[in-house]
């Protein structure tokens, strides 16, 4: 029958001429999208030409990056190591509470963010509180939680749990959001209450993606928490400023490798668990890019 | 065979059997409320004190409540001095990113060493917090956006290169064995196959950093590296919360105008 028709037909539409044939149809034009280059080129050159800068101090930079980078690891200075450990320690306890405070305080808000769970008029305010509290970097919540607990390492814990229900809550609910609706029809459709949709449609569904989420937090925060000790929360952050501003510089370096490595090893043994939630190995899976042929 | 037929009768009104793990979960949740009364102790978690001061919050609250309009003209520089170091870092760290990305990913970097290098290079950079780089660029080439903007680029890169590295491992690469096959080398390869493949979720990913820069320049001016965070320390230092609640207004703004911007060009793009 295909075939037939299709050999019955002489060729479709006539050629209009002869030339035609061999030319490449024609590119497309895309307005918007070169409207949107040009837009954007008009930003960054704007952007460079009004910004205040002595382009001048990038000539002597490397020799200057090449100068302090010798004061501070040729060699670091570990005499202070033991008092650096105990700071990163705090650093990290300061993370912790601050990510368990955040989860205590976002996980029930997040259901009631999400739509289907709770009446709109409850969504709202919460998705806007969310969104406000993810616009205010970490500092200035600390700076604003100054005045009720002090510069203690626990205003630091709280300015990260605030911090934290931002982002948290909206995980939460844009998961919660997302599950596959077969659940939960089918809790609605043998009776269950808005409890036992939760509990049964969508918590089994949304657990491994919210559980990574937490610790994935739980690594952001651990960042956060070096930069809160500027404002003297206290940690490896704290004394990292105070080392800078008395330019001790070997001992600079040594904090940084702390820093680093102990960021480094949360990251990989929480990636490792974030993998076994999410995927149930402890390894990343192995890419599409690993199973082709090398040469 | 026989062993399915036989259960049906008995077996019909039962449950099938719960998995069991019980036992791991409970020794994750022993385990894990440990580690917070660890933590608690260390950080000295006192709830009594928000009960004694809370007052105080409340008075700060009301202060940030007023924004001080007038202390707006005030802040246009150094805002506009914010949004210039994300526009200028953004664009620098993305340059920057793409080469260092098609390096990173095990699909387009056939050269072991070389992937391993860049992969842990990349690490490193991540691991350091973008204030810690702004604090320690500030002593080196000074007080200013220069060291501002050299640090959001490395943050930048950082982010960038995973992400996009990522996007380049999940890519098909069907065209790019097509090419390699045809005889093209790997850069060839790489350009013409797999770069117009991830150019939308770099797109995004570009726009995203963008989002995060603007909220990180306001931050790292904390310690001197330019924007709004040299003014937000200003203001801070002497208790002026009135301006304070109008430089975090600003950011605010700011922020979720932005973000409703890159979201909806996002939503586009991919």
């Amino acid at each position: 029958m295909s075939v037939e028709t299709a050999t019955s037909k002489p060729a479709p539409a006539a050629p209009p001429g002869p030339g035609r044939l061999h030319q490449r149809p024609a590119r497309p034009a895309h307005w918007g999208r070169k409207a949107l280059w040009l837009l954007v080129s008009l930003i960054v050159v704007a952007a460079f030409w009004s910004v205040k800068i002595k382009w001048s101090a990038l000539a002597d930079f490397g020799p200057q990056l090449v100068k302090y980078l010798g004061l501070m690891f040729g060699p670091p200075d570990w005499s202070k190591f033991g008092e650096a450990f105990s700071a990163v320690v705090l650093s990290v306890q300061m993370a912790w509470i601050g990510t368990v405070l955040g989860i205590l305080i976002s996980f029930p808000l997040s259901f009631l963010a999400a739509r289907g769970l709770a009446p709109r008029a409850v969504n709202w305010p919460l998705r806007v509180l969310f969104a406000v509290i993810r616009a205010v970097p970490e500092v200035v919540i600390a700076i604003l939680i100054l005045s009720v607990t002090g510069l203690t390492p626990f205003t630091g814990a709280l300015a990260l749990a605030v911090g934290s229900v931002g982002t948290l809550g909206k995980w939460g609910y844009e998961s919660f959001e997302g599950v596959d609706p077969g659940p939960k029809e089918a809790v609605r459709s043998t009776g269950g209450g808005t409890l036992a949709l939760i509990r049964w449609g969508i918590w089994p569904s949304a657990a491994p993606e919210v559980l990574s989420f937490w610790l994935y937090r739980f690594e952001i925060n651990v960042r956060a928490s070096a930069i809160l000790g500027l404002i003297g929360a206290g940690g490896i952050g704290k004394m990292l400023t105070d080392n800078v501003q008395f330019r001790n510089w070997d001992a600079v370096g040594m904090l940084l490798l702390v820093v680093i490595v102990v960021t480094m090893i949360i990251d990989q043994l929480s990636g490792a668990v974030r993998n076994r939630l999410v995927n149930g190995s402890w390894r990343p899976p192995r890419s599409r890019g690993r199973n082709r042929p090398r040469r | 065979m026989s062993q399915a037929a036989a259960p049906s009768a008995p077996y019909m009104g039962q449950r099938p059997s719960k998995p069991r793990r019980g036992r791991p979960t409970a020794a994750a949740v022993v385990v894990l409320a440990a580690i917070t009364v660890w933590a608690g102790l260390g950080v000295g978690v006192d709830l009594a004190a928000i009960g004694r001061n809370w007052q105080n919050a409340v008075v700060n609250t009301t202060q940030l409540l007023q924004p001080d309009y007038a202390f707006f003209p005030k802040t246009i520089p150094a805002l506009l001095e914010t949004l210039n170091m994300a526009v200028i870092a953004t664009f620098i760290g993305s340059l920057l990113s793409v080469p260092l990305a098609f390096l990173a990913s095990r699909a387009t970097n056939p050269n072991a060493p070389l992937l391993g290098a860049v992969r842990f290079g990349m690490n490193l950079i991540r691991s350091v917090p973008d204030i810690l780089y702004a604090a320690i660029l500030v002593a080196v080439v000074g007080v200013g956006a220069l060291s501002g903007i050299m640090a959001l680029v490395l943050f930048n890169v950082g982010i960038i290169v995973k992400l996009v590295s990522e996007a380049l491992d999940a890519e098909d690469l069907g065209a790019q064995e097509a090419a390699l096959a045809a005889g093209a080398t790997w850069t060839g390869a790489n350009r013409s196959a797999m770069l117009p493949q991830i150019l939308p979720s770099l797109a995004s990913q570009v726009l995203y950093t963008f989002e995060i820069n603007i909220r990180a320049s306001t931050v790292i001016g904390l310690v001197g590296a330019g924007g709004l965070g040299i003014l937000i320390d200003n203001v801070r230092s002497f208790f002026r919360y009135h301006e304070l609640s109008l430089i975090i207004l600003e950011i605010l703004v700011m922020v979720l105008v932005l973000e409703a911007l890159s979201s909806a060009l996002r939503k586009r793009l991919v």
